[in-house]
């Protein structure tokens, strides 16, 4: 389903040319759920990058379901994110004038939605044990609570991938396993498609498929 | 409930309170100050072409020691007195390029137990001659002003149908005349010329405060020229033929003050200019700091599945509303300065000023509302083009 071939990403800093992915080739079925290990640098959260078509690879293709990412139009290319894909960001990601139903209703502004949006929001707060914090703004919110808030965000356009960068980076246990058990569940029940950057090694045993960057190269487990 | 870019843009507006005010301030101070400037500009130049019609006369002729008492009376209204002998009428008359000319005695009205109202010009005309009076009273009265009958001026505290007593004479007031902006007519009583000596000559068993005006004596004659000259090569003609007399023409006063004036009211309107200059580099460099402030945020929308004229669009939003709502507050606050401040702005650029006509004063609120919203679309421009151009990713890692 997710056919990478290739793909080199290279940034220039200080006058030097550092290549953040290096030749990455990989295939990830539908429904899998795969984690990215790796040290801070080697490479990791450029790659989901390139995977959500979120930057352009320097050579190479990222194929999703039959289409070639980057030979589509920048709008074709955005309505696909809006329809597909999602992401769960290691940082707090929320809008700040926007409270939590609202921000996990905003994918829903850059597309056209059937259905009462604002009560599948809800309900994915509920899930994450939000239900009752849905009027809070980001700041009224622990940043625990504010990842939650953008895991239930990932989930309100029904996407067919979600591109999570350390999703449970600063949280407590119990959340922690509550939001990995939401991801198996909607991997099981919807056959969302994960793929999962983390360098926690517990987290990452719990995926069907571990694959390690390093300097940019992959390798299987 | 549905989440829309124009509600994210509100939002926005509002999470800087203070920076999104003073950014509608600026707008509200070019846009006021350009509103202002040109309402006066137009309301100055519709109350002299207003005020020259009604005047009905090309050349005034006044004694020669009086130019510049005749030119105020003319500009400003000022209430003052000059007499020469009526025998002017008739040299005048016989003049190249003279197709008509009237008289008017000019008289001064005080308050020492003689009349009801001071400081008002009595204005005794020429019914048979007319060109200022008679055309409206054919117009409006359909009749002419019996012997105690007065026209009194816009500003003149009286209706049709009143009283007024001037040296001991009462009158009743047959009509007032519509606003012209000069004072000149505004603020003068009309009075046919016989109406007006037998007021003098009875002024003396009448008023504590006589007159002594002779019979043959007149203020100013009233010329109206042959199409086929020019206005200035008659009034050159009077001067040379008729001895102690200045031609004061109507035209040359008024484009020589609105030239003055306008050349004042051109300095403010540049200095509004390079408000408006610097508001829009201000505007300019504070979106340019609102979007590299966002530029995670931007990035965020971008990776949801907003494209790059969806963001373009949420910055030109935020900055045309801003805009609009400055334009709005400074159209608003001038309109309100200007109406408030209406005589003491006519005090100070010493002209007539009359509210510009309705179709024109809305097309000038167009315009300043119109140049305000482009104000700050002009100013955003570049950097909404810059955010919706960012790379998603980009504007994800360089806005942590």
């Amino acid at each position: 389903m997710i056919e990478i071939k290739g793909i080199t990403k290279t940034y220039r800093a200080g006058g030097e040319i550092f290549k953040a992915v290096d030749g990455v080739s990989l295939s990830i079925d539908k429904g899998e759920l795969m984690s990215i290990v790796g040290h801070s640098g080697s490479g990791k959260t450029t790659l989901l990058s390139l995977i959500g078509g979120l930057t352009r690879p320097d050579s190479g293709t990222v194929v999703i379901g039959g289409t070639d990412l980057w030979s589509i139009s920048d709008n074709e290319l955005s309505a696909f994110r809006n329809k597909k894909i999602n992401f769960v960001y290691q940082f707090a990601s929320l809008i700040p004038t926007l409270t939590a139903l609202e921000n996990v209703m905003l994918p829903t502004a850059f597309g056209k939605w059937d259905g009462n949006v604002a009560a599948k929001a809800e309900e994915l707060l509920g899930m994450v044990r939000l239900g009752d914090k849905l009027n809070n703004y980001p700041s009224q919110l622990s940043g625990g609570q504010q990842r939650r808030v953008a895991i239930a965000r990932a989930f309100i356009n029904d996407p067919e991938i979600v591109l999570a960068d350390e999703p449970t980076g600063d949280l407590d246990e119990e959340t922690e396993a509550d939001i990995f058990q939401l991801f198996h569940r909607f991997n099981s029940e919807k056959g969302v498609t994960f793929i999962i950057v983390t360098h926690n090694k517990e987290l990452a045993a719990n995926t069907r498929r571990q694959v390690r960057m390093v300097h940019g190269v992959l390798g299987e487990g | 409930m549905n989440i829309s870019i124009f509600g994210i843009a509100k939002r926005n507006l509002k999470r800087k309170f203070f920076r999104s005010a003073a950014i509608a301030l600026s707008v509200a101070v070019v846009a006021g100050t350009l509103f202002s400037i040109t309402t006066v500009m137009e309301s100055v130049e519709l109350s002299i072409r207003r005020g020259t019609a009604r005047l009905g006369a090309d050349i005034m002729v006044v004694p020669a020691d009086s130019e510049q008492k005749a030119r105020a009376t003319l500009l400003a209204g000022d209430v003052t007195t000059f007499y020469m002998p009526s025998a002017v009428i008739d040299s005048v008359k016989r003049i190249k390029g003279v197709a008509s000319v009237s008289p008017q005695i000019f008289i001064a009205s005080t308050t020492y137990d003689c009349c009801d109202i001071a400081d008002l010009r009595l204005i005794g005309f020429d019914p048979a001659t007319d060109l200022t009076i008679t055309p409206w009273l054919k117009e409006r009265l359909n009749r002419e002003l019996g012997p105690n009958e007065i026209l009194a001026g816009r500003e003149v505290a009286r209706d049709a149908g009143q009283k007024m007593k001037f040296y001991g004479n009462s009158f009743i007031v047959a009509g007032t005349l519509e606003s012209t902006g000069m004072r000149f007519i505004d603020n003068s009583v009309f009075m046919p010329i016989q109406s007006a000596r037998r007021m003098i000559s009875e002024s003396v068993s009448k008023s504590k405060n006589p007159l002594s005006i002779a019979e043959d004596r007149i203020s100013a004659v009233l010329v109206q020229v042959d199409p086929a000259y020019l206005p200035a090569q008659v009034a050159i003609y009077i001067e040379r033929s008729v001895a102690d007399v200045k031609s004061v023409v109507s035209e040359e006063v008024i484009s020589s003050v609105r030239k003055q004036l306008f050349v004042l009211l051109k300095s403010i309107l540049m200095v509004s200019v390079v408000l408006w200059i610097m508001a829009l580099l201000m505007i300019g460099v504070i979106f340019s700091m609102i979007v590299n402030e966002r530029q995670r945020e931007i990035g965020l929308l971008r990776a949801m599945g907003a494209r790059r004229s969806t963001v373009f669009r949420l910055i030109m939003l935020e900055a045309a509303s801003l805009s609009a709502l400055g334009g709005v507050i400074g159209i608003a606050v001038g309109g309100v300065l200007l109406f408030s401040f209406k005589s003491l702005i006519r005090a100070a650029i010493h002209v007539p000023y009359l509210w510009p006509e309705p179709s024109r004063f809305a097309l000038l609120i167009s315009v300043s509302l119109a140049l305000a919203f482009l104000t700050g679309i002009a100013a955003a421009l570049y950097p909404a083009a810059r955010s919706s151009r960012m790379e998603p990713f980009e504007a994800i890692r360089k806005g942590a």
